[in-house]
């Protein structure tokens, strides 16, 4: 039998089997503030047994966030900033071994390719040449109009310890849909 | 010159920066969304009290945590206090203070000690 009445059409049904079938213990969309960031930091930080891996994940999770707050080509305007600010999802889940941090936001089609070989090359480096290319592209000069230190796919390799997951669809001809996938070890 | 101060919260650092002792210092965490913005009147406030000669200047550094565009504001500092060392006749120290155990931080530290060149000493505490 089913009963209906004024249902949404967001299921959450689809939505509570998805999170649980992944684990997934945090989902934020919207606005990825630093109020919001503070408050993860409460929840991911409270791990007095291993305070460096509550770090790093809190860490990979303020780079994502960033990342889409700074860059997301869909945006929101914020009446506490002024401002339109890039808007997407992170969920944060775990496995047996693993922590797993998502974000999708979505960007434009002809930034694919950059985020494409950038991701690859970091994926490329040990742990000593990831250390070495952040350093050298942190001297770099300050992009125009790029409030980030272009270092933060960087950081994720690092922190996280595994290589970059990375997939992107096209939405249509000016549009894809980037998902980022970090994952740390336990 | 006035001392400079800005009272921290969760995600912008305490800063002290006594001109009288040339003890700056700063801690806490940084993940401001606009980095730029928050860094700039520290910087200036740094760029006019290095315009003096001969300071003394001991930077303790007491940061958990920050993200990777506050990482490209701290090197501007370090930079601007090598230059200070070099050119200023400046005595500089930087005193990193890291919790036992983060290695983390330890590192961030280290990396920052092999990019410029002024003294680094690195204290763990409990």
């Amino acid at each position: 039998m089913q009963i209906t009445q004024n249902a949404p059409r967001f299921s959450m049904h689809k939505f509570y089997s998805d999170v649980r079938d992944n684990s997934v213990s945090l989902a934020f969309q919207g606005i990825m503030s630093q109020e919001v960031l503070s408050l993860i930091a409460l929840a991911l930080r409270r791990r007095p047994d291993n305070e460096v891996l509550a770090k790093r994940l809190f860490g990979i999770v303020v780079e994502l966030a960033q990342n889409i707050y700074h860059y997301s080509h869909s945006k929101s305007y914020s009446e506490k900033d002024k401002r339109d600010i890039g808007v997407g999802v992170i969920t944060i889940g775990e496995t047996a071994n693993h922590y797993v941090v998502n974000s999708g936001n979505i960007i434009k089609a002809h930034e694919a390719d950059h985020i494409t070989k950038r991701c690859d090359f970091i994926n490329t480096l040990d742990k000593e040449g990831l250390k070495e290319f952040q350093k050298q592209v942190r001297k770099e000069p300050q992009r125009p109009d790029r409030p980030g230190a272009n270092i933060g796919l960087i950081e994720l390799a690092r922190r996280s310890s595994n290589t970059l997951g990375y997939n992107i669809n096209a939405i249509d001809a000016e549009t894809s849909f980037l998902t980022l996938s970090i994952k740390i070890d336990k | 010159m006035e001392n400079f101060t800005i009272k921290g919260s969760t995600y912008i650092p305490t800063v002290n920066f006594d001109a009288a002792t040339g003890i700056l210092e700063m801690s806490g965490e940084s993940y401001h969304e606009y980095t730029i913005e928050f860094f700039q009147p520290i910087l200036e406030w740094l760029r006019k009290y290095l315009e003096e000669p001969n300071r003394n200047i001991t930077f303790n550094f007491k940061m958990t945590y920050f993200n990777t565009s506050s990482s490209r504001r701290f090197l501007e500092i370090f930079d601007m206090l090598e230059d200070y060392k070099k050119h200023k006749n400046g005595t500089v120290l930087v005193r990193w203070h890291y919790k036992e155990g983060d290695v983390d931080m330890l590192e961030s530290g280290e990396e920052y000690a092999e990019d410029v060149d002024i003294p680094f000493e690195f204290i763990p505490y409990s």
